[in-house]
């Protein structure tokens, strides 16, 4: 139903669907033209598996070899050649923006993930602390994360941050993302902490262990299993959220996308592809996080 | 090897300030089974944290094997080391294996190697009678047979003194006799143990002394012939017509 109204509605606007054209922006076939680069004869062809290695001789002795695809080969044996003459042509599988940037949105938020839960784990346990510095610190950070949209941040990482402080703008990106993220982690960890029962970290202090050892051994590997739920949305979130940098001008596959839509005009086929794209990426990652989850039930 | 000279603890709510344990001087010698009775809220539960210095006191001294909890120089860890406790609710490691629970901190804190760890986790784990379930999750064992692996997780740090808070409170009434032998199993061996319990027939059979306390207060002590079956002070009296 929905699909034919969708069907009917793109019909009245007089809108081709253009899906062949997507393809070639994920992989293309990138075709050199060879040539000859100063008057020559032809010494030798050798065939080796698809390729010919061509041997050229100059006038004056010069040697030089190319190599190109056998469908492509354009001279024979003891062929005369005046300079920029074809020779033939060499193609290579590249991969089209749209890979580029599914790829640059895949490592600027699983960089970002990382160093987000690092920061969200020590201004976690920061909130915690008894140290009424550390935790004043710790909540003056989080309110300002949560309290500024995620765009200014990222502009006045690049902008300001970044002209002072001389950072490139996919380390600006990376950056304002991780702390953007730190931010809720850290809550999420508290929360985490916090909803273990007292009786563990008295039991482990009973035993001789430090706050430090009760925290590695005892209250941090329980506290992650029940964050974990929680810390999967905020990393989704964190790659939807990605799409964000490419207002500063990273390549990222919302970038690439409009970048595409500009020479190709199927507007409507490539935000169905990076809308697919982008839940493909956070798909395989609930699915990660789901299985590790099952991994550490089997202690309840 | 346990002494307490009057020990203080408050708490301060709503503007005033409540003691829960307030002057309480006692000893304990070494090999001494000593059971702590009293009503609920009468600070005994709290007594007995103080005493491991899970409960932070407001004065008074506590002296174990002759250090004194109340001085800053006093490193707690090394004194909780040789002191090991059980809880009403066990409070066992859920996301480790019983045999992973006793030995975390054999190798965290006293620095063994795991098979030294293991011998010795395998060893209790007899003892207290559920070698079996070794490699079972807490969450898969009675209470009965979690209080008793909380016992070997104590034991297993080779503490000089055991404190137990209301080991048997939390247990189905069928798994309370199994607990108790264990424990009695431990006085007999000659552990000094400091015990909270309404477990009066633990307290006439095992104990050596027997304190009883009230509102924070230590009202009354002795054996526990003496306590049960002539006790001087009134309070102690009522209560033990209420319990008996």
């Amino acid at each position: 139903m929905l699909c034919a109204g969708l069907w009917v509605a793109t019909k009245k606007i007089d809108y081709t669907w253009r899906w062949n054209r997507v393809p070639q922006y994920f992989v293309y076939v990138d075709e050199a033209l060879i040539s000859a680069p100063f008057d020559a004869r032809v010494a030798s062809l050798q065939r080796s598996g698809g390729t010919t290695i061509i041997k050229l001789t100059g006038e004056d002795g010069e040697e030089k070899t190319f190599e190109v695809d056998n469908d492509s080969l354009k001279v024979s044996e003891n062929e005369e050649l005046f300079q920029g003459d074809y020779l033939g042509s060499t193609s290579v599988w590249r991969f089209g923006p749209l890979m580029v940037g599914l790829w640059n949105t895949l490592w600027i938020s699983a960089a970002s993930s990382v160093i987000g839960l690092i920061i969200g784990l020590i201004t976690g346990l920061c909130r915690v602390s008894k140290n009424p510095t550390l935790r004043s610190l710790s909540v003056a950070y989080i309110e300002l994360i949560r309290g500024t949209p995620l765009l200014v941040q990222l502009f006045i990482f690049y902008f300001f941050l970044g002209t002072v402080l001389d950072i490139s703008r996919i380390l600006a990106g990376i950056s304002a993302l991780a702390i953007f993220a730190g931010a809720y982690v850290a809550e999420i960890i508290r929360a985490g902490i916090q909803s273990i029962p007292k009786g563990q970290m008295e039991a482990a202090r009973s035993l001789g262990m430090s706050v430090t050892q009760a925290m590695t051994h005892i209250i941090l590997p329980q506290a992650f299993k029940r964050t974990l739920p929680p810390l999967a949305g905020q990393f989704i979130s964190l790659i939807k959220d990605s799409s964000l940098v490419s207002v500063i001008a990273i390549t990222d596959l919302t970038k690439s996308g409009r970048e595409v839509i500009t020479s190709t005009f199927a507007t409507f086929e490539i935000w169905f592809v990076v809308a697919f794209l982008y839940l493909l990426l956070t798909s395989v990652l609930s699915q990660v996080i789901s299985w590790v989850e099952r991994r550490l039930a089997i202690s309840d | 090897m346990i002494k307490t000279v009057d020990l203080k603890k408050s708490f301060v709510g709503r503007g005033q300030t409540v003691y829960a344990v307030d002057g309480v001087s006692a000893h304990i010698e070494p090999g001494e089974v000593v059971v702590i009775i009293g009503p609920s809220g009468s600070g005994k539960s709290t007594f007995l944290r103080c005493l491991n210095g899970l409960e932070t006191f407001t004065s008074g001294h506590i002296m174990i094997d002759g250090v004194d909890l109340a001085s800053k120089k006093t490193d707690l860890n090394l004194v909780r080391r040789e002191v090991g406790m059980v809880f009403q609710q066990f409070n066992l490691f859920p996301h480790k294996t019983v045999l992973e629970n006793i030995i975390l901190a054999q190798q965290v804190v006293r620095k063994r190697t795991r098979d030294e760890a293991e011998k010795k986790a395998r060893q209790l784990l007899k003892k207290v009678g559920i070698a079996e379930k070794e490699n079972e999750y807490p969450i898969r064992l009675s209470g009965g047979q979690q209080q008793r692996v909380a016992i070997a997780r104590a034991l297993a740090m080779d503490p000089k003194i055991m404190l137990f808070d209301e080991p048997t409170s939390a247990l189905d009434p069928e798994m309370v006799g199994e607990v108790l032998e264990v424990m009695k199993q431990l006085a007999l061996e000659g552990m000094t143990m400091v015990v909270v319990t309404h477990e009066m027939g633990f307290a006439r059979e095992v104990a050596d002394r027997v304190l009883f306390m009230d509102q924070g207060k230590l009202v009354e002590e002795g054996t526990p012939e003496h306590f049960f079956t002539a006790p001087r002070e009134e309070r102690a009296k009522a209560f033990l017509k209420q319990v008996l």
